[in-house]
């Protein structure tokens, strides 16, 4: 495996592809630490300090979480990439409802280009929207759920005495996190385009990472060594299960018939359409998991204890990640966006055009409209335990955790979603930094 | 031909077609019972609303059915493959948080140099 390192790093072309996914990695933690302007950083690292020991729950710990901390922070990177995906659900979702969308999805290339700039145009909306929101709470003091008052100097996140007029320091304020976000936005895309993985996983990944051991130290801290341990070697089962169940395969043959163009042959081979399990990846968790924290949203603009009739509903049951109705909406939303991934990710018509084109045809079925069929009918029933399995994963191990410690963990990166997304995405990485070895005749990582 | 070179893909492809025949079998059908029942008497209705509902749990039980015959089809990875996946992302996840630690903390070191009082 070292060898196999070493060989990744004597190829040019990828050292080069690696070493500037690290160093787009290296600015985006830059930027989720730089604090923007207006915002007094003793100030925030005091109310840091003042959260760390008391229950910070509700929206603010998943947000935090998948911003790798620099929601808390008020950094220049604070919202992360959560309106780009929050973004690209809605236009995906879209996509299905008005037909214009749809129209542009079929063009190919040039329209799913014009989609993309769609969603763009979008997440900077949402930008705009989440920051104002987000300095709204900080000023509050909601952001803190009320841990660390704003009228005590000491705690005030951003202060009034600047020489500058307040509503300026503000709009800043919010057009910095704005920009931000659109940053984000490029180096995602950055990494798609010359770097090594999807960007937009690549990041959640990178944000995920990076709360890890100061999370795991404060477990460690407040309950001791046993069960500390418990909680690697539970981990260590999850990415042994999910490792497990991304490999699996479902193969279906296809031959190629034998042709001759001019003098030579081509074709007459075997092979097989490797259909996964899991033919969906992460994305329908990380899909399912911002569009629950929208609720919680929701909440934080209204005082938690002036709430109306459903709002307390909302409170109790969609917010509360321990509630069963939370619980139970969450795994039905992985299985629904599992299948809708699968159905946007995998064209069977599509595929069995393609194989027709080239001479191909799964034997036993004829090609064309049959073979279409025949795909869809194995996705479709496939699909079925690779959500099952995409949501209990991610759900079971709330309720170790429930009945470890207390909600307040259910979110944080060594839950089920959060090892998923690591594991998925370190998976997909390693696996295409190994096929583009393999295109060089090295030995991989994965004999 | 090709039937008789994988006698054993018989069965899963005679599938979908077997969904095809019944959906046209099953749209004529329904139109007469609904309307023989609009028409005619209550018992006639009950017995139409059991038949349905007989359908649709043996639909479901039938999809179920098909999922596990897909599943046995499967090819889970080997014992070797699942532990070097495993090792291999273990130990990508710990370089990468190394790499991503570190520099949280050299990043955390200057800003609080630039900014801290």
């Amino acid at each position: 495996m070292l060898s196999a390192f070493t060989s990744a790093f004597k190829t040019p072309d990828l050292r080069k592809k690696i070493l500037f996914t690290v160093f787009i990695i290296g600015v985006y933690r830059l930027g989720a630490t730089l604090p923007s302007p207006g915002v007094s950083y003793t100030n925030v690292q005091n109310c840091i300090k003042a959260t760390e020991t008391g229950d910070v729950g509700g929206v603010v710990t998943l947000l935090n979480l998948f911003s790798g901390g620099a929601l808390l922070s008020l950094s220049v990177f604070a919202l992360g990439i959560m309106p780009y995906i929050t973004a690209s659900i809605i236009l995906q979702l879209l996509t299905v409802v008005i037909p214009r969308l749809e129209q542009l999805r079929k063009e190919g290339q040039s329209g799913q280009a014009k989609i993309t700039q769609y969603t763009r145009y979008l997440t900077l909306g949402l930008a705009v929207l989440q920051s104002s929101a987000f300095v709204a709470l900080a000023r509050s003091g909601q952001l803190f759920s009320g841990l660390c008052p704003q009228d005590n100097p000491q705690f005030t996140i951003i202060p009034e005495n600047t020489g500058l007029p307040y509503w300026l320091t503000l709009t800043v304020l919010v057009l910095t996190m704005t920009a931000g976000t659109g940053v984000v936005m490029w180096l995602g895309e950055l990494i798609t385009d010359r770097g090594v993985g999807n960007g937009m996983s690549v990041l959640i990944f990178t944000s995920i990472a990076a709360r890890l051991p100061s999370e795991g130290w404060s477990i460690k801290q407040s309950r001791g060594w046993g069960v500390f341990s418990a909680i690697l070697v539970l981990v260590l089962v999850i990415i042994t299960l999910v490792v497990f169940i991304e490999q699996a395969q479902r193969r279906i043959p296809v031959q190629y018939a034998k042709r001759m163009i001019g003098r030579r042959t081509y074709g007459g081979t075997s092979t097989y359409i490797p259909l996964k399990v899991n033919q969906s990846g992460v994305v329908p968790v990380i899909f399912a998991s911002s569009l629950l924290y929208l609720p919680q949203l929701y909440l934080q603009f209204f005082n938690p204890n002036e709430l109306n009739g459903y709002q307390q509903w909302i409170q109790n049951n969609l917010a509360k990640p321990s509630s069963w109705i939370y619980i139970l909406t969450y795994f039905l939303l992985i299985i629904f966006f599992t299948y809708f991934y699968v159905s946007i990710t995998f064209n069977p018509t599509e595929v069995a055009d393609n194989m027709k084109k080239y001479g191909g045809f799964v034997p036993g079925i004829r090609p064309g409209k049959p073979t279409a069929d025949y795909l869809d009918f194995i996705l479709s029933r496939i699909t079925l335990p690779g959500s099952f399995y995409l949501g209990l994963v991610s759900v079971l191990p709330n309720f170790f955790f429930i009945w470890l410690a207390n909600e307040q963990y259910v979110n944080f990166p060594f839950g089920g979603v959060a090892v998923l997304i690591m594991v998925g995405v370190g998976l997909e990485t390693v696996k295409q930094i190994e096929s583009q070895l393999m295109q060089r005749n090295y030995e991989g990582f994965l004999r | 031909m090709a039937e008789r070179n994988r006698p054993a893909d018989d069965s899963a492809d005679e599938r979908p077609d077997d969904e095809v025949v019944e959906i046209v079998e099953d749209e004529p059908a329904r139109g007469k019972d609904g309307g023989v029942a609009l028409a005619e008497s209550e018992p006639e209705t009950d017995k139409k609303k059991r038949r349905e509902g007989v359908g649709f749990f043996g639909r479901i039980g039938r999809f179920f059915r098909e999922v596990v015959a897909e599943l046995r089809k499967v090819i889970w990875p080997t014992r070797k493959e699942l532990l070097t996946y495993t090792a291999v992302v273990v130990s990508f996840l710990s370089v990468i948080t190394a790499i991503v630690v570190g520099l949280d903390y050299a990043f955390a070191k200057g800003v609080l140099w630039v900014f801290g009082n």
